[in-house]
């Protein structure tokens, strides 16, 4: 890396400009790399603490003070882990439980676990054979993967949008006969099950893309040489598939179902923009929102919001440790 | 192009054996219903969009896959119901603004990670990397607290009151969609060849003189990549777009993402038009991936799946 020289030139300090640029950018190069490297960092790392950092510290912090009267606690006093506490054994009067075992599919830790849980198998079939299909040469293979793009690239307020003008009873064709089938109910958008149900297909379309692009990287990445040898050797087209394919595409599968996983956990717009609102399917963010703007407990809303980076950082740390292990 | 297999015995047969005979043949027919599946599946709500936007008010009933009637007038009648373009504007101001900071602050990062060797890289690096995966609603609450300008230290208000303006958006989008771009621009620097910079500093150029000659312009296609998909990303962004403005007031910078709720809730039964609407605000980053899909594409891809 860089040489240590520290020639200062008239051409670079200079030209023009004041002398206090030109002394700092000869305060520049007296720096030994390290401390140009913190330097350059200096900006990134204010915003992010900023925004992140401190939030995430913050939060934690306000989710270990009480929100109610109860007893002989008062609004803001610290109680440690009695919110969390409170969360877990269903004792949080909230618009939805949290985790409830009288009710366990209405609590918004089953609701995103099946959300998040079924999307993402479902987007990594799908995303498959569409990587499979663009993996192939044929004409106008430009246009077709602009196609399978295009939903990725659809603001999630129009994913809704798209949804709800679908599913609305009287506009959309499909209500009347999915709804005589018993797969969903009249009302789709004010019953929880079905809401789950449409707002999972919604996301399948929209993100199956990006599973399809990660594992078409993947499929470039396999030696074209190998399916050589294995054509010479009389592998069928499915025998090179399982044998070829499969196992050295598994990996990227893996990255890809975890980065899914992560923003899948975290969903919100699509369940307000498609019309069932967080009230009929209370994800945990959702309930982080309405337990925060709508019932104003901020202890409480602090709690599932920690509780929800929480999970999330337990998948965080498999893929750091996966990073790590790569050495970056 | 599909093979039909028929009622008719013979021909089915023949398929049949002809299929087996040579089964490049049925993956070949395998290939193109998966295809035609695929493009079906994906354009078929957008289409559906089309449909409900061209069909007039009164006729919106059972919709199914042809418009009944023929209304493009719904696509002018967007811009008088609801202000649209002042909402796509704000959401376009908001988006650039954001990409111009991420690209500044990213390139700044991408540089140091990827050319620089230093103490504590590696975890600085993974700092960065852990915020993208946090769920936006851990940062809200204190966020929202320190933009309504409710955070005291000793009684001093840290912050001014921003919500409802562009910094209470724009701060957390960049936060938010940095990590990407640092990730894409620190692949992108550390494959630029040292010598170029050592020959640079050798003939007495600076520091900064290197950067700014030598190294940022051999990576533009790097800061293309990171600013088309920054750029999308806020365009598509609803969380903060929906709770860091209270109004849902254009006047107030709200952007697109209230243009379209608006319909929703005020003018709950022009389908239509939320229609019209929807396609209206899709236009831009639909030619935005027919321009950039190669730029999204290895974009994605060197975020996700850095080896």
């Amino acid at each position: 890396m860089g040489t240590e020289t520290e020639t200062r030139t008239q051409r670079d300090a200079g030209g023009g400009r004041s002398g206090a640029y030109t002394r700092s950018v000869r305060w520049l190069e007296t720096l030994d790399e390290s401390q140009f490297a913190y330097l350059l960092l200096a900006p990134v790392f204010l915003l992010l603490g900023l925004i992140a950092f401190w939030p995430l510290l913050s939060t934690f912090e306000l989710s270990l003070h009480a929100d109610r009267l109860t007893g002989a606690t008062r609004v803001g006093e610290f109680v440690g882990l009695q919110n969390y506490v409170e969360l877990f054994t269903g004792q949080k009067a909230l618009v939805n439980p949290f985790f409830s075992l009288e009710q366990p599919l209405q609590s918004a830790l089953v609701v995103t676990l099946v959300f998040t849980v079924v999307s993402v198998l479902f987007e990594t079939v799908i995303g498959f054979g569409q990587a499979l299909v663009l993996d192939q040469d044929f004409r106008g293979r430009r246009w077709v993967r602009v196609a399978i793009i295009l939903p990725w690239a659809v603001p999630i307020v129009i994913q809704g949008m798209i949804f709800y003008l679908m599913f609305q009873p009287g506009v959309g064709f499909a209500v009347g006969p999915l709804s005589d089938l018993g797969i969903i109910s009249s009302q789709p958008f004010n019953d929880l099950g079905s809401s789950l149900l449409l707002i999972i297909v919604a996301d399948i379309w929209k993100t199956s893309a990006f599973m399809a692009l990660l594992i078409l990287a993947g499929l470039q990445s396999i030696d074209r040489s190998l399916y050589d040898v294995a054509r010479v050797s009389g592998a069928s087209r499915v025998q090179q598939f399982r044998y070829i394919t499969l196992p050295l595409v598994i990996p990227t599968v893996a990255v890809a179902m975890l980065f899914r996983t992560i923003d899948a956990a975290r969903v919100f717009g699509l369940i307000e923009a498609s019309g069932a609102g967080c009230t009929t399917v209370p994800s945990l963010s959702c309930q982080v929102v309405t337990t925060f703007f709508t019932i104003g407990r901020y202890g409480t809303a602090a709690a599932i919001a920690f509780t929800t980076a929480g999970i999330i950082s337990l998948l965080v740390a498999v893929n750091i440790a996966r990073l790590a292990r790569g050495g970056l | 192009m599909a093979t039909e297999s028929e009622s008719n015995d013979g021909p089915f047969t023949r398929w049949v054996q002809g299929a087996i005979s040579d089964p490049e043949r049925t993956y070949r027919a395998m290939f193109y219903v998966v295809m035609i599946f695929f493009l079906v599946t994906t354009l078929f709500p957008l289409y559906y969009l089309l449909v409900i936007a061209l069909t007039p008010t009164s006729a919106i009933q059972d919709m199914g896959l042809l418009p009944k009637g023929f209304n493009p007038g719904a696509f002018v009648e967007i811009f008088e119901v609801v202000p649209i373009h002042f909402y796509l504007f704000n959401s376009f101001v908001l988006a650039t603004v954001t990409t111009v900071i991420v690209i500044a602050l990213a390139s700044l990062a991408g540089y140091v990670f990827g050319r620089l060797e230093f103490p504590g890289r590696v975890p600085l690096m993974l700092s960065v990397l852990a915020i993208s995966y946090f769920p936006p609603a851990a940062f809200l609450l204190p966020l929202y607290q320190l933009f309504q300008g409710d955070v005291m230290v000793f009684g001093v208000q840290v912050f001014p009151r921003v919500i409802n303006t562009p910094p209470a958006m724009v701060l957390p989008f960049s936060a938010l969609f940095l990590p990407l771009s640092i990730f894409i621009l620190t692949t992108f620097y550390s494959q630029i060849p040292d010598g170029l910079e050592d020959a640079a500093r050798v003939e007495g150029s600076t520091r900064l003189g290197a950067l700014f000659r030598v190294i940022i312009p051999l990576s533009a296609p790097g800061v293309a990549t990171a600013a088309v998909l920054t750029f999308i990303s806020v365009y598509n962004e609803f969380f903060f777009s929906y709770l860091m403005v209270t109004s849902g007031k254009f006047t107030n910078w709200a952007p697109m993402v209230y243009g379209i709720l608006n319909y929703q809730t005020q003018y709950s039964t022009l389908y239509n038009l939320m229609a019209a609407a929807s396609i209206v605000a899709v236009i831009p980053v639909a030619i935005l991936v027919v321009v950039a899909q190669e730029k999204i594409v290895s974009g994605l891809t060197a975020g996700a799946l850095k080896e």
